[in-house]
């Protein structure tokens, strides 16, 4: 009888052992924000292959769930409660928009999974009366943020800002969750440099259903002549509102912009010539990870890691696989153990899980930004200089 | 504030005015003839942009030049979809005719997600795209000028084929009463394909200028759809004439609550849903 209950629990062992390990993924692949999801998924992908290739995680194949969020809350919600239900998944990866992010936290909370995520870099931090993602999660064990935070972005441009060497700054942001805390930010940094912000004005993004005329702004940001156009906005405002800057015969000294990504075929574009923006990724980066990186996604996608979330996407799927192998096991808190404790691999070079303002469980910073500038056609690296390809030009 | 400020306002406000007439009186030309509310009339506009980038990226296409090709393309889309779907639901209660339009918004949103993809797609290099001339500090944008103008004539054309000609006359006796304009010898049912064609090709028209202006993504119509709505809602439904002025009055308010207000451009929805609030308060208090 003890023989075959242990040749029993032997085999249930062994079985359950034996199941691949499911990684749920919450990204926006139709909608509004499908070009950032798409680039999400095509780096789960490439990470995915990779894993594989080198062995899986705990000796099997890695598999991934995508659902997709359209970037809108109710639906973010059923996936991932479809995730947690149906599917069973003790991972999540993935991550986009704060409104979001915000929108799963309680979600979160009731199922208690281990959620890396890469989106969502509204922290609340500095904001009376707003409570952000930093603030609402930052102490769950369970919870790890790889993109930086918003302070982190306003503390790489504004530092950009600086070195340029502006007397004053035009602030243009649109109106959600992600460019109106970042212009508070970036407002309060910038007049602490000692430099004018000469205006600071919202507007509605074509991703939220703004018709891209951006006139009215524009005009009011020229009346003040100032030296730089900072604006905050999404890929799809790009093109918009640089023409209608060009347009409008207004030559600030700089136009640098932060939205997630730009749309590809705007470097042909005249206009935009001498426009800076930040970045988290570009294929020219100057690096052994970032060359190997860009050389096997154009082999496996056709086409160039322009969107810099296929690179963090590949980071994160990268860093679960090897702490779950690190941990030898599926189990919650050998899981976040190996997080906390491990360095892992990215385009970016390596990258560990370190503090932030209000967590320990944070993933990159603001040294994650680089700064471009559009010269002749190809996004130079202008900023930081020792990552540089290039100088940076004045437009006027 | 700079009295320059509120002229570039009107100015802009003005020159916008054409490409809200160009999408809304095709939406008009819909409610008004056929009778059918088209919640997928945005993403004619989204296919026409994505067309125009495709003619530009594989043929070298100028934008100015594709609006030749764009037309035609969507008059036949337009024909088909009408061939395919919308001539089996006239009869149907509104409530089924908006649910398969707004189903086939979804299904257009998603094709163009499959061809196209996610992200948002401009075309390269438009030598005109950010040329704008100043006079007297007021700015003037090459393209919305054009647009403007290319938007007048075409709604003045077709106006002019609705009074004049005899298609025209035809439309506008079905739209008056159906089972009248089928018993004198109209072909209605060709008469409502035609008008639909023609409303997805106008549409299609002002997705060539949002190919110019933007970056068309799946979902560049939405926004579009909903300021037809409200111009149309104004101008009265089925009220060719009247889209003009109302484009005018929703573009020129738009722009000056933009320009006048701090944050004013996030106001501009507010805009139009309180013009459609005002007018379908004081419809209905009026007396029958």
């Amino acid at each position: 009888m003890k023989t075959l209950l242990a040749l029993v629990t032997s085999l249930l062992v062994t079985f359950v052992f034996a199941q691949p390990v499911q990684i749920g993924v919450l990204s926006p692949l139709t909608g509004g924000a499908a070009g950032t999801g798409l680039a999400q998924q095509a780096g789960f992908e490439l990470a995915l292959q990779e894993i594989n290739a080198a062995g899986g995680v705990l000796g099997e194949p890695l598999e991934i769930i995508i659902e997709d969020t359209q970037a809108a809350a109710p639906v973010a919600l059923a996936a991932f409660e479809k995730l947690m239900t149906e599917d069973g998944v003790e991972f999540i990866a993935g991550g986009y928009s704060s409104g979001v992010t915000l929108a799963l936290v309680e979600s979160f909370r009731t199922f208690q999974p281990v959620v890396t995520w890469i989106g969502g870099a509204v922290s609340g931090v500095g904001i009376d009366g707003f409570d952000g993602i930093e603030e609402l999660l930052g102490e769950e064990d369970w919870f790890f943020h790889i993109h930086p935070w918003d302070y982190h972005n306003v503390e790489a441009a504004t530092a950009f800002v600086v070195s340029t060497g502006v007397d004053s700054v035009a602030l243009l942001h649109e109106d959600s969750a992600f460019g109106g805390p970042g212009a508070a930010g970036a407002e309060a940094l910038i007049e602490a440099e000692g430099i004018e912000v000469t205006i600071r004005e919202a507007f509605t993004s074509t991703l939220f259903g703004g018709t891209g005329d951006f006139r009215a702004t524009i005009s009011k940001a020229a009346a003040t002549d100032a030296d730089m156009v900072y604006w905050i906005g999404y890929d799809s405002d790009v093109v918009p509102m640089i023409s209608q800057i060009r347009e409008r015969g207004y030559t600030p000294q700089y136009i640098f912009g932060t939205p997630p990504g730009w749309p590809s075929e705007f470097a042909d574009a005249r206009e935009a010539e001498c426009v800076t923006g930040l970045i988290g990724f570009l294929p020219n980066l100057p690096t052994t990870e970032a060359q190997a990186f860009t050389e096997a996604y154009r082999d496996l996608h056709g086409n160039e890691p322009d969107n810099y979330m296929a690179a963090l996407a590949y980071a994160q799927l990268w860093a679960y696989a090897d702490a779950i192998n690190a941990a030898g096991t599926t189990e919650q808190s050998a899981v976040i153990e190996a997080l906390e404790a491990g360095t892992f691999r990215s385009p970016m070079g390596e990258w560990a899980f370190t503090s932030s303002e209000l967590t320990d469980h944070q993933g990159f910073g603001a040294d994650l930004w680089l700064v471009f500038q559009y010269q002749d056609g190809v996004r130079e690296i202008v900023w930081p200089l020792e990552r540089a390809t290039a100088p940076l030009q004045s437009c006027r | 504030m700079d009295i320059s400020l509120i002229v570039q306002a009107l100015v802009s406000g003005v020159l916008a005015a054409g490409l809200y007439a160009l999408v809304s009186v095709g939406l008009a030309l819909a409610i008004g003839v056929i009778g059918i509310v088209n919640f997928a009339h945005g993403e004619f506009l989204m296919v026409g942009a994505f067309l125009t980038f495709q003619l530009s990226v594989s043929f070298g296409l100028d934008p100015a030049l594709s609006l030749l090709l764009v037309a035609p393309l969507l008059f036949l889309l337009g024909a088909v979809i009408y061939r395919a779907t919308i001539q089996y639901v006239l009869k149907a209660p509104e409530l089924n005719q908006m649910l398969l339009t707004f189903g086939l918004a979804i299904i257009l949103q998603n094709l163009a997600l499959l061809i196209w993809g996610g992200d948002p797609r401009s075309i390269g290099d438009v030598p005109y795209r950010a040329l704008g001339f100043q006079v007297a500090g007021i700015s003037f944008g090459a393209v919305p000028l054009a647009s403007f103008l290319v938007s007048a004539l075409l709604v003045g054309g077709l106006y002019y084929v609705l009074i004049k000609t005899p298609i025209g006359k035809a439309m506008r006796a079905v739209a008056q009463n159906r089972t009248g304009a089928a018993l004198v010898g109209l072909e209605v049912n060709r008469i409502y394909l035609i008008a639909f064609a023609l409303s997805a090709a106008l549409a299609g028209l002002g997705g060539v200028m949002i190919a110019v202006i933007q970056s068309p993504t799946p979902v560049v119509g939405f926004a579009f759809t909903l300021k037809a709505f409200a111009i149309v809602v104004l101008a009265g439904l089925g009220n060719i004439r009247g889209v003009l002025w109302a484009s005018l009055i929703v573009a020129v308010a738009e722009s000056l609550v933009a320009t006048l207000l701090p944050n004013g451009d996030t106001l501009r929805n507010a805009v139009f849903f309180a013009i459609i609030f005002v007018v379908l308060i004081a419809n209905s208090r009026r007396p029958a």
